[in-house]
């Protein structure tokens, strides 16, 4: 018999919970999979098939919570009311809504990123594609209604948005304000400022001003080094150096 | 990590430090070129002001209540706070959505029926949202997140402030009852409380006071029924009948002794944006957020006083009312008289001005606001002595008593002044 791609996302998130709940009872480390199949009431194949590592569950639940978010923003009726600020603090408002709940198994989760080695930085981007994607609709929409003006750089804005986002996650972790209103004001006025930015000239103009050095002054030292064969060399050397350690 | 919110005392402490710096630059400047007094007042005053403005958000209410609670601050420092008032920062849709979501347990869409995302009216500290539920119409008012903790940092600097600008006299009892008032004032669980109170209390034809939401509400979230009426401004734009404005002059007027004698509880905020001129004569009474009950025996005292004041008594029978009151200290009857004929005799005057006759007509007395906060600067000029001798409860009455003389005389009004005078006689 084939199982339904709904029942299959059903299991999927009923493991996810049970899997948040043990490590938030008995820390990541002891948590066991079997344990988790076993309180979610599936057998151990079944949990492997899902989440062969531990690390991939906790990439699942990251990317679960992107999609829970989407699917509650895209409920507001009249979301296409909002400014591209108010849709990105929204997004980020919800995600952290929903992250309240399991905010124990948050701080385990940032304690590993940021001060053990237990997960590597590098892999939480792996689970970023469905947020990076979501902002990137809000700045092309923004960009198309004329909101804001095409910017340089456009293609990294969300991946940078994406890094601000957990740098948001890293301040509400250690928040301890009441109801978190520190990590609310904290957004607004951060946006805010992005906001400024956005609609003002400064980053093309800062684009200016790094083309015009480059076109002025890099490009003329290359051509002096590109003359020079030994110095060229020198600075492969160096490189290679660096690079090979 | 505090250290990098803009909420933290460091930051702020560097916007005020600035302004007194430059305010000493001024004072220098006039030393030297000689410049009025009263210019300087305003130089000084859009200094402090602009230096409000850059704090943001909580500054303009307690630059308010400031002169609210300290109506001895030279003129040019309360318009500069009259112009303020709508400066208070917009929340913004994403804002407001997370507000209600924490507050409320549910998103707005949810919560209610309808809910408009973009406020109609600013409010103290927060700004009013239309919203429907059961086809009623209802206000919303939604809080700034972060608003308690910044009145304790924004009021401690203008404690320090408030210390260097009268030279040495105490002003931490005036400093303590504003931000005493400003914690009431952002927590709308006791602000709901009073509008309970006064919709049960306040039976007045043609008063009308919204009913609150408790479900809906919490201590960051009012939600009351909608009131639909003109502002003001809006009002008097509109040149309404003389009858018109009589009518809503003495309604305010006649609510504001009946509050006073019979609930024993004032509207201490004279903004006229607590008023909503509705249909058919109906004066709607929104924001309960500054409301002062009045000590019983304190009323006894200020009532003897005032009953005795329009009767013209002489002024050592006064002197001994004041005495009483605390605002007077015993010595000799040359001290006192000079003290009182210099100090609050002025001030006496024109509390009683309006109330001596059977009516007062504020069209004839175009000035009386502007004479009343000039003599109140005239006294503060003579002696400063008078701020710590003045009994709290006894300000914030009289104080808002010529806020609303002042919307009168903007209403070109006449008050009719007997029913009040009953129930001063009629107080046991």
């Amino acid at each position: 018999m084939k199982i339904s791609q709904s029942a299959k996302e059903k299991t999927k998130i009923k493991i996810l919970q049970s899997a948040v709940d043990l490590i938030i009872e008995k820390g990541f480390d002891n948590a066991s999979l079997r344990e988790m199949a076993k309180n979610a009431g599936v057998s151990n194949p079944t949990i492997y098939n899902y989440f062969p590592s531990k690390e991939k569950l906790l990439y699942a639940y990251i990317e679960q919570k992107h999609k829970e978010a989407i699917a509650t923003i895209q409920e507001i009726e009249d979301f296409h009311t909002y400014t591209l600020r108010e849709q990105l603090q929204t997004l980020i408002e919800t995600e952290l809504e929903l992250y309240l709940e399991d905010r124990e198994f948050i701080i385990q989760i940032a304690d590993m990123v940021f001060h053990s080695s237990g997960l590597k930085m590098g892999k939480l981007y792996e689970t970023n594609a469905l947020f990076i994607e979501t902002v990137d609709e809000m700045l092309s929409i923004a960009i198309e209604a004329g909101e804001i003006q095409e910017l340089p750089f456009r293609e990294h804005l969300p991946k940078l948005f994406w890094d601000y986002y957990i740098m948001v996650v890293a301040y509400w972790v250690k928040d301890d304000s009441e109801m978190f209103e520190n990590t609310t004001q904290f957004i607004d006025h951060s946006l805010g400022l992005a906001d400024a930015v956005l609609h003002s000239d400064i980053l093309s103009k800062a684009s200016d001003l790094g083309m015009f050095f480059f076109k002025t002054h890099m490009l003329n030292s290359l051509q002096k080094f590109a003359s020079k064969k030994d110095s060229l060399n020198l600075i492969k050397r160096k490189l290679g150096d660096v690079l090979h350690g | 990590m505090d250290n990098a919110l803009p909420t933290g005392k460091l930051s702020r402490g560097k916007v005020v430090g600035k302004a007194l710096l430059k305010i000493g630059a001024k004072k220098t400047k006039r030393f030297v070129t000689g410049g009025s007094k009263e210019d300087n007042h305003e130089e000084i005053a859009d200094i402090i002001f602009d230096a409000l403005g850059e704090l943001k958000g909580v500054s303009v209410k307690i630059a308010q209540q400031v002169a609210l609670g300290m109506p001895f601050l030279p003129p040019a420092y309360l318009e500069k706070i009259s112009k303020s008032f709508n400066a208070i920062p917009s929340i913004n849709k994403a804002l407001v959505r997370k507000i209600i979501k924490t507050e409320l347990g549910l998103y707005p869409q949810d919560a209610f029926e309808s809910f408009e995302m973009t406020a109609f009216a600013a409010a103290s500290l927060g700004q009013v949202h239309l919203a429907t539920k059961d086809g009623e119409q209802l206000a919303v008012k939604v809080q700034y997140p972060g608003i308690r903790k910044s009145i304790e940092s924004d009021m401690s600097l203008i404690h320090f402030g408030m210390k260097r600008f009268a030279k040495g006299q105490n002003v931490d009892h005036i400093v303590g009852e504003i931000e005493a008032r400003l914690y009431e004032e952002v927590d709308y669980i006791l602000e709901a409380k009073n509008c309970d109170f006064f919709r049960e209390k306040l039976q007045i034809k043609n008063i009308i006071i919204p009913e609150v939401y408790h479900d809906l509400s919490s201590e960051k979230v009012l939600t009351t029924t909608y009131l639909e009426g003109l502002e003001f401004d809006t009002y008097l734009l509109a040149n309404p009948s003389q009858e018109s404005r009589d009518a809503y002059a003495q309604l305010i007027f006649d609510s504001f002794f009946h509050a006073l004698y019979k609930l024993k509880s004032i509207h201490a905020d004279p903004n006229p944006g607590n008023f909503l001129f509705m249909q058919g004569g109906k004066l709607g009474l929104i924001d309960f957020g500054c409301v002062k009950k009045v000590d019983e025996d304190f009323l006894q005292m200020y009532n003897q006083l005032h009953l005795n004041l329009i009767a013209d008594n002489d002024d050592i029978s006064i002197i001994q009312q004041y005495i009483k009151l605390g605002m007077i200290e015993e010595e000799s009857e040359e001290k006192m008289l000079k003290f009182y004929t210099e100090i609050i005799k002025p001030l006496d005057a024109l509390y009683k001005e309006p109330l001596v006759g059977d009516s007062y007509n504020f069209k004839e007395n175009p000035d009386f606001a502007k004479r009343g906060f000039e003599m109140i600067f005239e006294v503060q000029q003579k002696q400063f002595n008078s701020v710590h001798k003045l009994n709290e409860q006894f300000l914030f009455i009289n104080r808002t008593l010529l806020g609303y003389y002042a919307l009168f005389e903007k209403m070109g009004a006449k008050i009719e002044t007997r029913g009040v005078k009953e129930l001063m006689r009629g107080l046991k």
